[in-house]
């Protein structure tokens, strides 16, 4: 499909994400709406792969060129942080560790729940039909 | 004098800002390639690159924000775009279902308790605590959820960027530190806690860690958002 029709499916469902957070009664963020509406038109079918794929790549591959306009508006904060650097990048640094830690082991410990429960009910399989 | 003010006027043209960006990027992106070390990232290359730049010629952070803003916009469809990589991998997601599910719950909700215990911890203000309790998300996720928490977008920016450095520089250590074997484990952890700057070297590491990064990142936003939602109405 042509990138320009990409480009505007893509920048259609980032409007109805829009919508869709101005009519909920809480506060979410409308990219996080758009990213739930292409997921479900994907799984549920009338949006197909290639009618974005061009398009998403592009976005997904140059992400950290986007980050770069709101990242340089820092310079105005500069004077607020001055003194608490070594703080904030202490809280990054522990947290990164946490975090990666608690993931990866909540998915392993589940990993071995779930093939518990699995193995549990093939044995209790296997033991009905003997 | 007149032409000065004509140049100045320039400065304000939407152009400035966007070919400005786009080559301290690339030279980010070029300086990256030869360095091959993570620190020498591509954004932090080119937000140093930019503010040189502005300090040195005294240009108005607003000349350069013209042009910016239009880049900025592009975030929401890139978020957006983010839901590709869970589609692609769906089926691994669905065999792996309740492990991922949980893994990215409970990673971001340790994020977000271990950042506020931190700044609570160091006494930091209520709006530097704000702007950093998103960090571990991507940064338009994190940007979303800093503005409705009352905190500085462009310092949880920041602080998003340095999670992901610090992660993709630690991602080798960290898997063997705390003895994680597993490559989706692996994958889903680099993502959940330093999103797409980690992904880039979860990829390094393996197609299946990459592909589980890139899952991860969508993932923990979501929930991230949904912890946020909760942290407001609880406090």
């Amino acid at each position: 499909m042509k990138i320009l029709m990409q480009l505007a499916i893509i920048l259609f469902i980032c409007l109805l994400g829009e919508v869709i957070a101005a009519v909920l009664p809480f506060p979410f963020p409308a990219s996080v709406i758009s990213m739930l509406l292409v997921l479900a038109l994907l799984l549920w079918g009338p949006l197909k792969i290639y009618h974005i794929q061009k398009q998403a790549d592009f976005l997904l591959d140059n992400m950290g060129f986007f980050f770069v306009p709101p990242a340089v508006a820092i310079i105005g904060y500069l004077s607020y942080m001055e003194g608490k650097l070594a703080i904030i990048l202490f809280i990054c640094f522990i947290s990164v560790f946490t975090t990666f830690a608690v993931t990866a082991w909540t998915v392993t410990a589940m990993m071995k729940f779930t093939a518990k429960r699995k193995e549990l009910k093939r044995r209790a399989n296997s033991a009905e039909s003997e | 004098m007149q032409i000065l003010q004509n140049l100045n006027e320039i400065l304000y043209s939407p152009f400035f800002g966007i070919v400005l960006t786009i080559f301290a990027y690339q030279t980010g992106v070029s300086i990256n390639k030869k360095a091959k070390h993570a620190l020498a990232n591509p954004i932090l290359i080119a937000v140093v690159l930019i503010i040189a730049l502005l300090t040195l010629c005294d240009i108005p952070l607003e000349a350069y924000q013209q042009g910016g803003n239009l880049i900025y916009l592009f975030l929401a469809p890139a978020t957006a775009a983010l839901a590709v990589p869970i589609y692609k991998n769906w089926q691994i997601l669905r065999r792996n279902f309740w492990p991922i599910i949980a893994g990215t719950m409970a990673g971001s909700f340790s994020s977000i308790v271990v950042v506020f215990g931190l700044c609570k911890l160091f006494g930091l203000d209520e709006t530097l605590t704000a702007s950093l309790l998103s960090k571990s998300v991507t940064t338009p996720i994190a940007s979303g959820v800093t503005e409705q928490l009352g905190g500085i977008v462009p310092i949880a920016i920041a602080a998003v960027i340095v999670s992901g450095i610090i992660g993709s520089i630690t991602a080798p250590f960290m898997v063997k530190l705390f003895r994680v074997d597993d490559p989706v484990a692996q994958g889903i952890g680099i993502g959940t806690c330093s999103h797409a700057v980690g992904t880039t070297r979860a990829i390094a590491m393996g197609e299946l860690q990459g592909a589980m990064s890139g899952l991860a990142i969508g993932l923990a936003g979501i929930f991230t958002v949904l912890w946020a939602f909760l942290f407001t109405v609880l406090l």
